[in-house]
């Protein structure tokens, strides 16, 4: 198994973040790769880029942004583009990934990831966009699954079909967030398991599993906290449809100690190798496991 | 199939929105949706949830707008907010990104007009005090953020003849910024920081350089004359012209002499200067 551009399963990381630089530059951890949110780079030259730098020699680096607006109707950011480029050069990044989203138009940016119709004319819109994306950059991206709050009346496509099918129509990758799966099922009161059986398998070059925030009426996307057993199991149920895929660890706030956080990444390591050692159980029985 | 708007419309309908501080009907009936979107048709856009109206789904957006932007800032102006204080730092974020909201994809450049913005705002405490200490604050994220520069090495120093140094013109690192202020606001941010306690409130001027050794972002604060001879090099003075103008100043106490070098000898050691330009044009200790 594996994606149709051989980006490689990197194994488990973590996000690279600013309160764990000391820890990382003393002590080496053994760790399998790091994810760099691209726009905390880009415009500075100070000690983030120097430590990034260090971290790159060091280990294997993935570029994830939060501001290519892929889905936004402004026209496309090449400045932008040309600084993100000059970063994935420099890092040796393996791959770029942003989101399935909007971040703001008439030149403003909200910093959020904002909702898609999905729409005929969405899907047009975004193939087009990642198009030009994917040339200027010169390889094929992979845009994840947001967690999404609100839906539109006008959407004729599920979130799974429309990202199935811009992937397939744009060329692109796609970064499958499981935790993103189970937050919009949660949300908009889908099926997170259908949801995975849409995404085409090779395409998916990247797994991400974050904590939440339970609301009671709604999830937010908060990457506050451990992972939930909920997601845990969703993660085996896509690691049994996907393979083994590059899989990473998010915690934006409340970050605790490397090792906390890298000991969380490492929980996906021991679950994917249980379920490889059970390869042979027939997918029906892990359907119905998961949920219990 | 629901009335579709079409995609460019649907996203300017709803930044509207979110950029809306009113609640979610004030949103949407305000002329700038309706401008996209009638209120009528607008009802209709989002669905509900089992467990929230379209408005309340709308409002989770519109809700983490305004925190988002007070982290950003209070990122880089965390002795501004202590200053004011939670509540009044959130509503000073609220009336500033309603002028200048984010325009970048990088929330680093949020809080670059703090600073002008706040000689605006008539009804500010402490208004002076407050623009001092957002001018101070933003220098010292411009210097975090400045690209790294080669240092002037002592080897450098010595290859200089004795005879090109009244001529010659420093060229300062890019991770530096020098700033005169009315209050004593380096001592706040100090407080602020655990360095020392904090000041008085009182008017009182003062003169600080800010720069980057070895990655670590440093404040030093600096007489007059030594800020006139600091800011006269970073201009491209020379040299000799530099210390001549300041010389011929009065300064209670008078500069000496023995001072002056002194002031070059710390300011050589905390690595302000990337290298020295001779008259001939030549070069010394950039790479």
């Amino acid at each position: 198994m594996g994606n149709r551009w051989g980006y490689p399963d990197l194994g488990f990381g973590i996000g690279l973040r600013s309160v764990h630089f000391d820890y990382i530059l003393k002590n080496n951890p053994e760790i399998d790769w790091f994810e760099v949110l691209s726009e905390n780079y880009l415009d500075t030259g100070g000690r983030p880029l120097h430590v990034l730098d260090q971290v790159s020699e060091r280990y294997p680096v993935v570029l994830h942004g939060v501001s290519l607006s892929v889905g936004g109707t402004d026209l496309v950011n090449f400045e932008y583009l040309k600084k993100l480029k000059a970063l994935a050069k420099r890092t040796k990044a393996h791959w770029i990934s942003d989101h399935l989203c909007w971040t703001g138009v008439t030149g403003l940016n909200t910093h959020d990831l904002l909702p898609m119709p999905y729409t005929d004319q969405a899907l047009r819109h975004t193939i087009e966009r990642v198009q030009i994306v994917q040339d200027f950059l010169e390889r094929p991206i992979a845009l994840e699954n947001a967690s999404t709050y609100l839906e539109f009346a006008a959407s004729t496509w599920p979130e799974s079909e429309f990202l199935a099918s811009l992937a397939e129509q744009a060329g692109c990758g796609i970064l499958l967030d499981v935790n993103n799966v189970y937050v919009s099922s949660f949300n908009h009161g889908f099926d997170p398991q259908e949801y995975i059986d849409r995404i085409p398998r090779d395409r998916v070059v990247q797994i991400h599993l974050a904590g939440h925030t339970n609301k009671g009426t709604h999830i937010l996307d908060t990457h506050n906290d451990y992972v939930i057993d909920t997601v845990w199991k969703l993660y085996r149920y896509a690691h049994r449809r996907l393979g083994g895929t590059a899989t990473l660890l998010e915690w934006d706030a409340n970050i605790p100690e490397f090792d906390v956080v890298h000991g969380e990444a490492l929980k996906a390591r021991k679950l994917r190798e249980q379920e490889d050692s059970r390869s042979a159980m027939p997918l029906q029985n892990e359907v119905a496991a998961y949920g219990q | 199939m629901a009335n579709d708007p079409g995609l460019e419309r649907v996203q300017r309908w709803m930044q509207t929105c979110i950029l809306n501080p009113g609640t979610s009907e004030e949103a949407i009936v305000s002329e700038g949706a309706q401008a996209e979107i009638t209120a009528e048709v607008a009802r209709h856009l989002v669905l509900p949830s089992k467990t929230l109206s379209a408005l309340e789904r709308l409002d989770i957006y519109r809700n983490m707008y305004r925190p988002r932007m007070e982290e950003a800032l209070a990122i880089d102006y965390p002795a501004l907010k202590r200053f004011l204080g939670t509540e009044d730092f959130m509503q000073l974020v609220e009336r500033y990104v309603a002028v200048y909201p984010s325009r970048s994809y990088t929330l680093n450049r949020l809080g670059d007009h703090l600073p002008e913005f706040l000689t605006t705002v008539n009804d500010l405490p402490n208004k002076d005090f407050c623009v001092d200490l957002a001018r101070l604050e933003y220098a010292l994220t411009m210097v975090f953020d400045a690209n790294e520069t080669s240092l002037l090495s002592p080897d450098a120093v010595r290859s200089v003849p004795q005879e090109a140094w009244e001529t010659a013109r420093l060229k300062s690192i890019e991770a530096f910024r020098l700033l005169a202020f009315d209050y004593p606001v380096s001592l706040y941010v100090g407080a602020v920081d655990g360095e020392n306690r904090f000041p008085r409130m009182a008017r009182k001027k003062s003169w600080v350089v800010a720069y980057r050794r070895n990655y670590q972002v440093h404040r030093m604060d600096l007489t007059e004359p030594a800020y006139e001879l600091l800011s006269a090099l970073a201009s491209g003075r020379t040299i000799g012209d530099a210390i001549s103008t300041v010389l011929m100043r009065k300064w209670r106490p008078a500069v000496k002499h023995a001072q002056l070098f002194e002031w070059f000898r710390d300011w050589m050691a905390e690595g302000f200067f990337q290298s020295v330009e001779l008259a001939d044009a030549k070069s010394i200790g950039a790479q």
